[in-house]
């Protein structure tokens, strides 16, 4: 489930090069590609938040905020955060933080194996994300303190404080989108030629469909760099239709 | 997924497997907890192509405590009592997650319980102490208050037991002058109803957070019966669940009346539903059964002699 990188440039070399426009260096393709695809991904957060005020369909495959969960699901993950001291951080190729999740452990007694077995329960609960200010707030209402069935998260820059009945210390982890790996189309020398190098290469992270898309928008950039305005355009104009195909 | 998770053996023998001995959960079936109504309420009316479509766990966690409490005062049955022997100082102090009472009684050698009876005619008022000249006496800029007031101290005036003892009879005024009912006894223009009752009286005294009896009760065994806000501990936040529908249409009315920008029909259909689901609640809580309301319709064929 991924694009390949060596696909991707041999189709823009190939239009960019009819008639001669010019051509692109791996290097320049390489900014390029991570630049598209960066483009094309943060793009799904805001398709969400905009088809999500829409009625969706029941169709099997054709429910545009299911087709953009799909393509999301592949960068999504979770991992155990790190505790420091006070704060928590977040995993290192975190793009954008979903849930954190609190371990909550009880005790209970069971009749089984032994009568009055003690029994460890661990429940997932979400943390809640409040504001600062929210907190101070929040924190001295009974009805509102933060409890380790009901824990909440005040972020800042020093990282995540995470109250429970107290500042929790364990058992903290978080989903999230991580970033797409950096695409890049490796090479070497072969006499005097650039030949594709599968196994040093990267490909890009999206998923299969935005193909299209990937050239179509590396082919504006690269228009821009090979002072073809026409190539620019026509690429431009293209993402354009495309998209308002498939958001109106 | 069944909503039991026990096995019979379990529900019966409870985590020591010894039949009734304190740790069974017995009945509990009929509750649910405040951790599962927020929890389903997130699930069922939160989110994408919902009314509510983002609201904190936060919020919707003190909604529902707010809704147990109100419930808790005048839908869900008060289950809570406390029995005491009244001590000499002719007191009671109020239990700890005390809001109100439905019923104070005494009980008799038989365990039937005699309902005392609020009265309205003393209290405990803070007594500020004078001079001579009638003048009221200072302290470090504070009013001097007196340990006790005059009036407490002529309430509890039957400082004796009267003759015949607790439950006895011999009662008159010079040895219970807070006995209400004497006075009322023989009144020249028909007897007072509110007094004309021989179980005693009580006052609350909510400065000193007690209730306050009439020296009749004095040694005798009272037991309160009040209604707390069902939040006082973890194990009290349940509901019943005769009234998880009306808690939930509770805790949806109230996010959606104090959020911007909701169309004010919503908000009143809201309330509507909320205000039906708790008439709802209420009645199916009132343990309303044909044969025991049979049982006291039969009084209508009995003859009132006049």
């Amino acid at each position: 489930m991924a694009v390949s990188v060596d696909t991707v440039y041999q189709r823009v070399l190939a239009i960019l090069n009819k008639e001669q426009r010019g051509y692109v260096t791996p290097q320049e393709f390489n900014l390029f590609a991570n630049q598209a695809q960066l483009d094309i991904f943060e793009q799904y957060f805001y398709d969400i938040n905009q088809f999500g005020r829409m009625p969706g369909n029941d169709t099997e495959f054709s429910d545009m905020l299911n087709i953009l969960n799909e393509k999301i699901n592949i960068f999504e993950t979770n991992a155990a955060m790190t505790y420091g001291g006070v704060y928590w951080s977040t995993p290192a190729n975190l793009y954008r933080l979903g849930t954190i999740v609190f371990d909550n452990i009880t005790t209970s007694k069971s009749l089984y194996p032994v009568p009055n077995t003690v029994v460890t329960t661990t429940t997932q609960v979400e943390v809640e994300r409040i504001n600062y200010n929210e907190f101070l707030y929040i924190n001295q209402s009974l009805l509102t303190k933060p409890t380790n069935s009901r824990p909440v998260f005040v972020a800042s820059t020093l990282g995540y404080k995470v109250y429970g009945d107290a500042p929790l210390v364990i058992g903290v982890s978080c989903n999230y989108i991580k970033e797409p790996s950096q695409a890049a189309w490796a090479y070497q020398m072969v006499f005097g030629e650039a030949l594709y190098n599968a196994n040093e290469s990267t490909d890009f992270e999206l998923h299969p469909s935005e193909e299209t898309e990937l050239v179509i928008k590396i082919l504006a950039f690269a228009g821009l760099v090979v002072k073809d305005i026409g190539m620019y355009q026509v690429a431009s104009q293209i993402s354009a239709q495309t998209n308002q195909q498939e958001k109106s | 997924m069944a909503l039991i998770n026990q096995n019979p053996e379990e529900y019966y023998l409870g985590p020591d497997g010894v039949w009734d001995s304190g740790d069974e959960s017995y009945g509990n079936y009929q509750f649910v907890s405040i951790a599962d109504i927020i929890n389903n309420f997130m699930i069922s009316h939160v989110g994408q192509d919902k009314l509510i479509t983002k609201v904190r766990r936060t919020d919707v966690a003190y909604w529902a405590q707010r809704a147990i409490q109100e419930f808790s005062f005048d839908v869900l049955p008060q289950n809570k009592s406390i029995e005491i022997e009244v001590p000499p100082g002719l007191y009671m102090v109020l239990p700890q997650d005390y809001v109100n009472y439905t019923k104070l009684s005494w009980t008799d050698k038989g365990g039937i319980e005699r309902i005392i009876y609020r009265t309205d005619l003393s209290s405990n008022p803070e007594a500020v102490t004078q001079n001579a000249a009638g003048e009221y006496t200072f302290a470090n800029k504070k009013l001097i208050l007196k340990a006790q007031s005059e009036t407490l101290t002529r309430w509890n005036s039957g400082s004796s037991f009267p003759l015949g003892g607790p439950g006895g009879g011999n009662w008159d005024l010079t040895n219970n002058p807070d006995l209400l009912s004497l006075y009322a006894y023989g009144g020249r223009f028909g007897i007072d109803p509110e007094n004309a009752q021989s179980n005693g009286t009580f006052y609350i005294d909510q400065v000193n957070g007690v209730i306050r009896f009439s020296s009749d009760i004095r040694g005798r065994i009272v037991t309160l019966k009040y209604i707390s806000d069902g939040l006082g501990s973890l194990e009290d936040m349940t509901v019943h669940k005769f009234a998880m529908d009306a808690v939930v249409k509770h805790i949806a009315y109230s996010i959606l009346s104090t959020r911007s920008n909701v169309q004010e029909y919503i908000v009143a259909r809201f309330k509507k539903m909320a205000s039906a689901a708790r008439r709802n609640a209420k009645i199916r809580l009132s343990e309303l059964k044909a044969d025991l309301m049979s049982q006291v319709f039969r009084n209508q064929s009995k003859w009132i002699k006049h």
